[in-house]
């Protein structure tokens, strides 16, 4: 009898801390909780309902529904499907180069040379500069005359001009933009992962005759690759989504060369205050990165 | 003894000796080579827009790289920071750069340790519902948060910059700040626990203070976000009160389109807060960085 009140109570007590631990936990989510669901998650609903209305910001009460129109309109928008392109190359393009370039870095990094300490952490400063002061920065480095890079072409008798008001050279100095910004945290997290390498993986290698190539293709790349995959989905993510690189320095020309899904949304809201359209290209935005979300989120799932 | 074998052997020996056993002279030499022409690329164009506003106008406007040490002047910093606009746009940037770090940290604590500790129905979706906010497009949510903004009169106020800020910051801030609770020892809690500590008393005593360097990565990463952003501040921000350093920057170069001195010079006094608080964190930061990209959820 003792023991299986005993008993009793112990389960009473256990399900009495599962409870208030239960309630503890929802209690701490709570503000976290309600800032995103109301800034983050209601809009982003809200938005995709927008998307078939048509409303504008100059009339905010004023909403017509009009179910696919907007989508409709889409297809037959030349500007959307010019946008749409560049977000792809663009996203493809940079990401790639980050991804190539930081593993480049990554194995300097990773070097135990003296002083490589100062340059692991002087190298995230590019990563951490506000954009605007990157786009300032660029912008400066490509006047004609006195900028940096029409100095170094000029020495060598290299045509010289304003680059970024050339639509062949605007997108890829846009491409360099994003490249410079992120490579630096590309490189510290791969430098991170090839660290955490155990060294007798390559001394299995090396006995069985592996070189230097064998052992970064054999070794080092399969034991980076999870990192590698979840850095790269990140960043396609950031740069599809990304607005203020594109906006502050080119702000979308010329001629739409560099124009984004993103800084057409933008315009289209709020300089053309075509919210239900904006919103509708938006939502095609929003279904190409939940795609690339699910991706990552199976990926995190499996660690 | 010692000194003089030192003297004796040639630089290269001298060279190898400072390497350590590990790296030979040759593969050393491949690396630094390797990390000055990316350092050319990443760090030469900030060099030069730091030296570029110590010189006179004369110089910045003419093919000359490398200006005499004797013309360099801080006249350019003496004059932007006299300005009564940017002063204010500074002091902006300041308080919805604190508000948000503490908002953030504050609620990405909670959060955090909640996902962490607790056992709860939804915990594991919760955390991941968190972190795919992070990717839906802000330029989407932009449209309607404007309008829930203008139902609240919080459009034009500083207040609703730290919301918007936060939200930005908090996915990977809990994310980041429950990777660091993880690292640390139930056996502490329990511990605690068995001598009559609440919860809370826990998180405070216990695992706060040895998560001082998740905080301070979580708050500068809450910092910068705030301190950086343009987009939300482009659209909420409808009268100089409420300008933050990036969107008067951008008004200011527009403005001043032919003075390059002033412009680069407000530049660099932007991103001095956070290039001093990165140096004060960097530590953390890239021990952080590195080791948050690999915990997973």
């Amino acid at each position: 009898m003792a023991t299986s009140s005993g008993t009793g109570s112990r389960y009473a007590a256990e399900f009495k801390s599962f409870v208030k631990e239960t309630w503890l936990g929802y209690a701490f989510m709570l503000p976290a909780s309600v800032l995103l669901g109301l800034i983050v998650i209601y809009p982003t609903l809200r938005g995709v309902h927008i998307s078939f209305f048509e409303m504008s910001l100059l009339q905010p009460g004023q909403e017509t529904f009009v179910a696919f129109q907007n989508f409709a309109a889409m297809a037959s928008d030349p500007k959307f499907w010019n946008a749409f392109g560049n977000s792809i190359l663009l996203t493809g393009v940079a990401v790639a180069l980050q991804y190539l370039l930081g593993l480049g870095l990554a194995l300097a990094l990773k070097e135990k040379v003296p002083g490589v300490a100062l340059f692991r952490s002087a190298s995230m400063i590019t990563w951490v500069l506000p954009v605007v002061v990157m786009v300032i920065i660029f912008r400066f480095m490509v006047q004609p005359g006195y900028g940096f890079l029409n100095i170094v072409l000029g020495w060598f008798n290299l045509p010289t001009s304003y680059w970024f008001g050339d639509p062949t050279t605007a997108f890829p100095l846009v491409v360099t933009m994003h490249v410079w910004r992120n490579v630096p945290f590309f490189a510290i997290a791969l430098m991170a992962a090839m660290q955490s390498i155990p060294e007798s993986l390559y001394e299995a290698a090396e006995m069985d005759g592996a070189g230097s190539l064998a052992k970064f293709r054999y070794v080092t790349l399969p034991q980076i690759s999870y990192v590698s995959m979840i850095m790269i989905v990140l960043h396609v993510i950031y740069t599809f989504n990304n607005f203020d690189i594109v906006f502050l320095s080119t702000g979308g020309g010329p001629l739409g060369s560099t124009e984004v899904l993103a800084t057409y949304v933008y315009k289209q809201a709020f300089q053309s205050y075509a919210l239900g359209y904006a919103a509708s290209v938006g939502v095609v935005m929003l279904v190409l990165l939940l795609a690339f979300t699910v991706v990552y989120v199976k990926l995190e799932d499996t660690e | 003894m010692a000194t003089e074998t030192t003297r004796e052997k040639n630089l290269v020996q001298r060279f190898d000796d400072w390497l350590g056993q590990e790296t030979t002279p040759k593969r050393a030499l491949a690396t630094y080579a390797v990390l000055a022409l990316y350092f050319g690329f990443l760090l030469v164009p900030v060099a030069w827009l730091v030296l570029s506003t110590l010189v006179s106008s004369d110089t910045l406007y003419s093919s000359t790289l490398v200006p005499s040490l004797t013309e360099l002047s801080l006249a350019n910093y003496a004059f932007v920071l006299g300005l009564g606009e940017f002063q204010g746009y500074f002091v902006n940037s300041l308080i919805v750069a604190v508000g948000t770090t503490a908002l953030t940290l504050v609620s990405g604590t909670l959060a955090g340790y909640a996902l962490s500790r607790f056992e709860f129905p939804g915990r594991k979706p919760m955390l991941l519902s968190f972190l795919s906010t992070q990717m839906l497009p802000r330029v989407l949510i932009l449209i309607p948060f404007f309008l829930v903004m203008l139902d609240l009169e919080l459009v034009d106020s500083l207040l609703g910059l730290v919301a918007a800020h936060t939200v930005l910051a908090l996915p990977f801030t809990t994310w980041l700040l429950k990777g660091y609770f993880d690292d640390i020892p139930r056996s502490l809690d329990e511990a605690a626990k068995m001598d009559g500590c609440s919860q809370v008393d826990i998180l405070v005593r216990i695992i706060a203070p040895l998560s001082l360097p998740g905080f301070a990565v979580a708050g500068f990463y809450s910092f910068i976000i705030s301190w950086n952003d343009f987009l939300m501040v482009s659209i909420l921000s409808q009268t100089a009160g409420t300008r933050t350093l990036p969107f008067g920057l951008q008004l200011f170069q527009s403005a001043n389109q032919v003075n390059w001195g002033l412009t680069l010079t407000a530049a660099v006094i932007t991103m001095i807060p956070v290039i001093v608080l990165f140096a004060l964190v960097q530590k953390w930061l890239v021990e952080g960085l590195a080791s948050g990209g690999m915990k997973g959820a």
